[in-house]
């Protein structure tokens, strides 16, 4: 069954990038691209037991893109394509989608996100599929025999399925570079204490601190995320085969894609709730830049934690009369703490498609 | 025993690759299964049909959602939706359909045409034989409870191959697929594991035929192991077993290997093993006979699975070979080997039990000419 598993591929992959072209998570515009491709005919034509090792085959390809590190939007399609093949599949009894318990933990954080961005029918078909133990839970993907590969082949498509990498601006936020900024300031007064009691004040051997660390690390952070804007809009001239061709709407395009994920949610989420399953007109004429949104806390700040950690230690040079603990409630921002461009939320930038 | 080492760091027990999708790190398998359980709620892996109207009246309480917009999503996300042809033409769907533009219709039809233009329409024989045995297995339920595969009980697909022969150079690797539960014994493996050497027949039997198939292999050498993560698992079932990893061990110890250690296949069952996934072991028996074992799957039982704990160890797939055909009627497969045989028409010569009687004996079964005849196993006896 093996030698058409290009072709399985090369299917799949068509039909979720015509789902991809269409920025929406709506199972409704999914099934009309299915019916435009007719898909279900993809069965057509198995005799006796090929009808079973198609079935395998193709789910396992399908599979691949209903789990990270596709996009939000290609899981979707993901999972409905997998319900899709799952129910039109003519092996019988039905063949299952394989699930691996290294995969359980995405599968419940894709299905979290979609319960909070509302999006019921993305939920409900993944419940559907649970409920109608369209599953395997299994030890592995998919079965292995030791076939070592010569080469992996990887698509070019699935580079345009996933998320832009956005880690090192999610780590880096503006939050992060305040407090560290307030504990760098609060290691330099300490140090420069220390020094002057030792007298051995302006000893360039003894200054360990490295100067200006948080702009530095700040303008590192936004090289960074200018050059990946750079490469993809040189890649997207690339692809120019479709689309617009000329080069601002190239870049046009590039920041629409990118404001989509920011600004999708917050529209979509006014639309009526009972709605929700069903598409959603939104405007993307603008072209706004990317909003910058705040990370979401989910514990103490850095700050505080530092503070209390400080406080209940009893190492602290006690003797230092100048040397008091600096306030740590009194910080002012270095005027460099600017904000980093393109920093969104993850969650909504992950689920905010329309 | 190794309880506490489990607890102490469960991650262990999520299968992670070793080499992607070549094979995983090892895993305890019992383990594996309690890490799955935890996870699920039993309606998850249940046989039982559970109430579609119940599911969706949950539903709409979870998400809260009007009775309406609930009728409207089962609509939406109904399985009509993906029609792809009108509603009163039912498509033929065994052949391909004219004029297919997804690439793997396109290809299909090719190969379809290709076929046809050969005009041999020939059902393939293994392909007779896997619809057999897929009819046989899917979705079989035992008669009474108590024989029932228990709900969230681990399925594992074992392949045992044949001992290599390198007079062809073949892709598909000849060898036999097995399903088991966690509970079966690797001694229950082992009895499901057919090869023809525990069939060999040592000896001339020329004068006393009819003693010659009651002297199988099986029952002269009885010990036999299976090697998994640096354990030798040893037959030790009947008196006349020896442990045959011993010198294997001694060897390795002498050599500064790592250590091996060594545990009895009957007291160990499928789910005490830590193994990886997808990784080649050892079978031995008859002393040098050697099958390479790659457990290829293991995951929850689930209700399409043969749920009649009977009927495993379950043989889901089997190689057939060429069997070697009696020289005479060309019909019955080879049971005696001849050489030195005035009647044959080659040296040696193989027989059918039939022909090679009807030809070397008299009617009261006493031996006419000279000839010497070795009982003969083929490879394809099982078949
Ligand atoms: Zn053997
Ligand atoms: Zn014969």
């Amino acid at each position: 069954m093996d030698f058409c598993g290009k072709q399985v591929k090369a299917d799949c992959e068509q039909l979720l990038k015509r789902f991809q072209r269409t920025q929406s998570v709506r199972f409704e515009i999914f099934a009309r691209i299915w019916r435009e491709m007719k898909f279900s005919q993809i069965f057509y034509g198995t005799v006796n037991h090929e009808k079973r090792k198609f079935s395998r085959l193709i789910l396992d390809v399908a599979s691949v893109f209903f789990l990270p590190p596709f996009s939000f939007q290609i899981r979707v399609g993901g999972l409905y394509l997998l319900y899709s093949l799952y129910q039109c599949q003519n092996a019988s009894p039905s063949e299952q989608i394989r699930l691996a318990l290294k995969d359980w933990v995405d599968v419940k954080t894709f299905e979290k996100d979609a319960i909070e961005a509302q999006h019921f029918d993305v939920v409900y078909i993944l419940q559907q599929l649970m409920f109608c133990k369209a599953f395997h839970f299994t030890a592995t993907p998919s079965l292995l025999t030791y076939n070592k590969k010569r080469k992996v082949e990887r698509s070019p498509m699935h580079e345009n399925f996933m998320e832009r990498v956005s880690r090192p601006q999610e780590l880096v936020n503006i939050e992060l570079l305040e407090e560290m900024d307030n504990v760098h300031q609060h290691y330099e007064n300490l140090k420069a204490s220390t020094l002057s009691l030792t007298s051995a004040q302006q000893d360039p051997s003894v200054s360990l601190i490295r100067k200006n660390l948080v702009p530095q690390l700040r303008s590192t952070v936004v090289d960074f995320y200018n050059w990946q804007k750079r490469k993809d809009s040189v890649d997207e001239e690339e692809d120019s085969s479709e689309g617009p061709s000329s080069q601002q709407e190239c870049s046009k395009r590039a920041g629409l894609l990118a404001s989509i994920k920011s600004k999708a949610y917050g529209q979509a989420a006014e639309v009526s709730k009972s709605r929700r399953h069903r598409q959603v007109e939104v405007d993307f004429t603008s072209n706004e830049a990317p909003t910058l949104g705040r990370s979401r806390i989910t514990k103490p700040s850095l700050k505080a934690r530092t503070s209390e950690n400080l406080h209940i230690s009893g190492n602290l040079p006690v003797t230092t009369k100048n040397t008091t603990f600096p306030d740590l409630k009194h910080f002012t921002p270095v005027p460099a703490l600017c904000a980093i461009p393109g920093l969104v939320l993850k969650k909504h930038a992950e689920t905010g498609c329309i | 025993m190794a309880a506490s080492e489990q607890t102490t760091d469960a991650n262990t027990n999520v299968p992670e690759y070793e080499y992607p999708d070549v094979n995983t790190k090892p895993f305890h398998i019992g383990s594996f299964k309690k890490e799955w359980l935890s996870r699920l709620k039993p309606s998850d892996y249940s046989y039982e049909e559970a109430d579609e109207d119940a599911f969706h009246a949950n539903f709409a309480r979870e998400m809260g959602v009007s009775a309406e917009t609930m009728a409207e999503l089962k609509a939406v996300c109904s399985v009509d939706s993906l029609r792809c042809h009108p509603e009163d033409q039912q498509p033929d769907t065994e052949v391909v359909p004219p004029d297919p533009t997804l690439r793997t219709l396109v290809q299909r039809k090719e190969r379809q045409d290709h076929r046809a233009s050969l005009k041999k329409i020939k059902k393939n024989r293994h392909d007779l034989y896997a619809d057999e045995l897929e009819r046989l297995t899917i979705g079989r339920k035992p008669e009474t409870v108590t024989d029932m595969v228990p709900e969230g009980e681990i399925i594992l697909t074992i392949n045992v191959y044949y001992p290599a022969v390198f007079d062809k150079f073949n892709y598909i690797r000849p060898h036999m697929t097995l399903l088991m539960t966690g509970s079966h014994s690797l001694a229950e493996l082992r009895d499901a594991v057919c090869c023809v050497s525990d069939l060999q027949v040592c000896g001339e039997f020329s004068n006393t035929p009819d003693v010659a198939p009651e002297f199988i292999s099986k029952d002269h050498y009885k010990s036999a192991f299976f090697f998994f993560e640096g354990v030798f698992y040893n037959d030790m079932r009947f008196p006349e077993c020896q442990d045959i990893s011993s010198t294997t061990i001694e060897w390795a110890k002498s050599h500064n290997f790592p250590s091996y250690s060594q545990a009895k296949m009957e007291d160990t069952l499928l789910e005490d093993l830590k193994v990886k996934v997808g990784f080649p072991y050892l079978y031995c028996h008859q002393g040098d006979c050697e099958h390479l074992v790659i457990i290829t799957d293991v995951r929850l039982a689930h209700k399409n699975d043969c749920l009649d704990k009977n009927l495993y160890p379950l043989l889901t797939h089997k190689h057939r070979v060429l069997t070697q055909k009696c020289a005479v009627c060309h019909v019955f497969i080879g049971r005696w080997y001849t050489t030195n045989d005035q009647f044959a028409p080659s040296d040696p010569c193989l027989f059918c039990d039939k022909c090679f009687r009807m030809l070397h004996y008299d009617a009261q079964g006493n031996k006419l000419g000279e000839f010497l005849a070795y009982p003969y196993v083929d490879r394809g006896a099982f078949n």
